[in-house]
């Protein structure tokens, strides 16, 4: 269930470099300056037409080659062939994937080529009749939320190996976006997941930004989005979030009571902050969070254009007006008093002792007199 | 970025680039291109790979960079594009970090720094009367003392940070946010602000494409000499 190199820079017995204790694989470095130019070598010249190689030799070479360099593109798409001839099981490339990133967590073409299988299984999954390839006995919903959970396994595990890992957050909101398609449970449950990791690793920007991405998903999921890049003005906002949340309501049975979430994420940045004094990440987040609180659900991060000065110019080049945004302002405000905030940052500033956490309080508190113009 | 490959802000930027370059950029080539890039602005202020994702230096001057070629920079919200990257600059290194929260790095001289002509630009073309006709807005000096002092190998190249190996793209991408530090505007408006010695002192590059502007003049006058390809299979 995982691969390392071991650092050995010479051959001291005559035996195999090849270690496996407790189900973890682990090479010995020396033979990789041997055995990597030798397999890149073979499966070159398959490529090239000048060597043959049947379908157990490729499956074998890629292997190898992928778990010592997994942003070797030709040999993911030699397996994306013999996965689209039908002599390669996509699953074990999934698996395949999820091994080499145990050591290459920031992989891009290990992350890239996991998008296409899973493409591939989700076309599959939605054909009728399904010859499958023996290894998804379930029904196909129940299977797309085995993918699901495991890929959001896979994602923490790469995260928690290489600190802010871009590429394994975005993939984490692609399968969200494209294999579990945004449902409110799924929102609902990655939220409470992965408050503990973030709560341990508080410099991870991509963590609090996927929370952010969550809570902007829910925002959209709880008013219809159509009215977000608006040309019409709409002064019937009431009626819309009705029909919107009847319609919400019909789709899935949780309702979403967004104010407390977002008050619990307050909470948590709270917390944290007061925890963890001087990480930039938590006071960013916590900017946000507040922005989404004192905003009508239909705002998109357009219509938050935090343009103070010089807004009309701006507005009516962005296609809405003052009018509109004023319109847009549903009740939802005031859930989260500005004055608790202030009194957070004065605490903060008459306690601290770190020099970033002061700077970052006194930049929160200019940003809330400027932007909330409170 | 290639048949069946990923698909991202990068790809915009590279497709945006040659098609003016060589005059084969029609509006039906990108038609939805800058309504796209402008929905991978995300709450940050900054651009991310797709909608979506977390704001990150190099996709946002490539989303940004691709807007300016098809003249659509008003679809973002400049004033927090600027907000988020004049954070991105470190206060004790002088240099640029990519995200939030994250370490400083040489390549990010271009990317992020980078941006601060293309945004001047920008704003200045909306009517902006507090724009300095001096100094772009951020700190010159200090990027340079960063790429100088602490980015440059002994042996040759330069590099992301003390303690990493020289390559090319850092080589490359700290030459580039040098070039941008030193050289403010162009023409008469032109005003250096060289680090050091005058022999310190770089070619200016296009902010645009990140070549020499005479470059980029050539290529267009060039390319303008044919005709645009037509796409119909005639």
């Amino acid at each position: 269930d995982e691969i390392g190199l071991i650092p050995c820079p010479e051959a001291r017995y005559n035996r195999s470099p090849i270690v496996l204790v407790e189900n973890k694989l682990g090479v010995e470095s020396w033979c990789v300056k041997f055995l990597l130019p030798y397999v890149h070598n073979k499966l070159l010249l398959y490529r090239q037409r000048k060597q043959w190689l049947n379908k157990d030799e490729l499956i074998d070479i890629t292997c190898t080659l992928l778990l010592l360099n997994p942003d070797f593109t030709t040999a993911w798409n030699v397996r994306k062939e013999l996965i689209l001839s039908g002599t390669l099981n996509p699953l074990k490339d999934l698996h395949l994937g999820k091994l080499a990133l145990t050591k290459f967590p920031k992989s891009p073409e290990t992350w890239i080529h996991r998008r296409w299988v899973l493409q591939q299984l989700i076309q599959e999954n939605s054909l009728p009749s399904l010859a499958t390839k023996g290894n998804l006995g379930a029904a196909p919903v129940e299977r797309i939320h085995r993918l699901v959970q495991e890929e959001m396994n896979v994602c923490s595990e790469a995260a928690g190996r290489y600190p802010s890992n871009y590429n394994a957050w975005s993939h984490r909101i692609w399968v969200l976006q494209h294999l579990a398609k945004l449902t409110v449970k799924v929102l609902l449950d990655e939220l409470s997941s992965t408050k503990y990791w973030v709560s341990m690793h508080v410099s991870d920007h991509s963590g609090f930004h996927y929370r952010q991405f969550l809570l902007n998903s829910l925002i959209g999921r709880t008013v219809t989005d159509s009215n977000i890049l608006v040309n019409e003005q709409n002064p019937n906002l009431q009626k819309e979030e009705e029909s919107a949340g009847t319609e919400a309501a019909c789709a899935e049975e949780q309702s979403v009571d967004l104010p407390r979430l977002l008050e619990e994420e307050m909470e948590l940045c709270t917390e944290l902050i007061d925890n963890y004094p001087g990480h930039e990440t938590l006071w960013c987040h916590s900017d946000e969070t507040l922005n989404n609180s004192h905003h009508s659900p239909a705002t998109s991060h357009m219509a938050q254009s935090m343009d103070v000065d010089g807004l009309n110019e701006f507005s009516s080049k962005q296609g809405y007006t003052q009018e509109t945004k004023r319109l847009k302002r549903a009740p939802m405000q005031d859930s989260l008093g500005p004055e608790m905030e202030y009194q957070f940052i004065d605490k903060v500033l008459s306690t601290c002792r770190d020099v970033d956490q002061a700077r970052f309080a006194t930049a929160y508190r200019k940003w809330l007199v400027t932007f909330l113009g409170q | 970025m290639h048949v069946g490959g990923e698909v991202d802000v990068r790809s915009a930027y590279c497709a945006a680039s040659v098609a003016s370059l060589t005059n084969i950029l029609t509006p039906a080539l990108f038609s939805g291109t800058a309504e796209w890039i402008a929905r991978c602005q995300n709450w940050e202020g900054g651009i991310g790979g797709v909608p979506g994702m977390e704001a990150h230096g190099g996709y946002t001057f490539c989303g940004m960079a691709a807007l300016v070629i098809l003249q659509q920079e008003h679809l973002l919200n400049l004033r927090s594009l600027l907000h988020w990257v004049t954070g991105r600059q470190m206060r004790f290194e002088g240099g640029f970090q990519g995200r939030c929260n994250k370490l400083v790095d040489g390549c990010y001289s271009f990317w992020q720094a980078g941006l601060l002509p293309l945004l001047h630009r920008a704003l200045h073309a909306r009517g902006d009367t507090a724009l300095s006709m001096a100094h772009w807005m951020f700190d010159q000096l200090a990027l340079q003392e960063y790429i100088l002092l602490c980015c440059q190998c002994p042996a040759g190249g330069l590099l992301d940070k003390p303690g990493k190996s020289r390559d090319f793209y850092h080589t490359c991408y700290c030459l580039s946010g040098l070039a941008i530090a030193q050289h403010f505007g162009s023409g008469d408006l032109h005003n250096e602000v060289v680090l050091g010695i005058p022999e310190n002192c770089l070619q200016p590059t296009h902010p645009v494409y990140n070549i020499a502007p005479e470059k980029v003049a050539r290529a267009v006058m060039h390319f303008l000499q044919y005709p645009v390809p037509n796409l119909d299979p005639a």
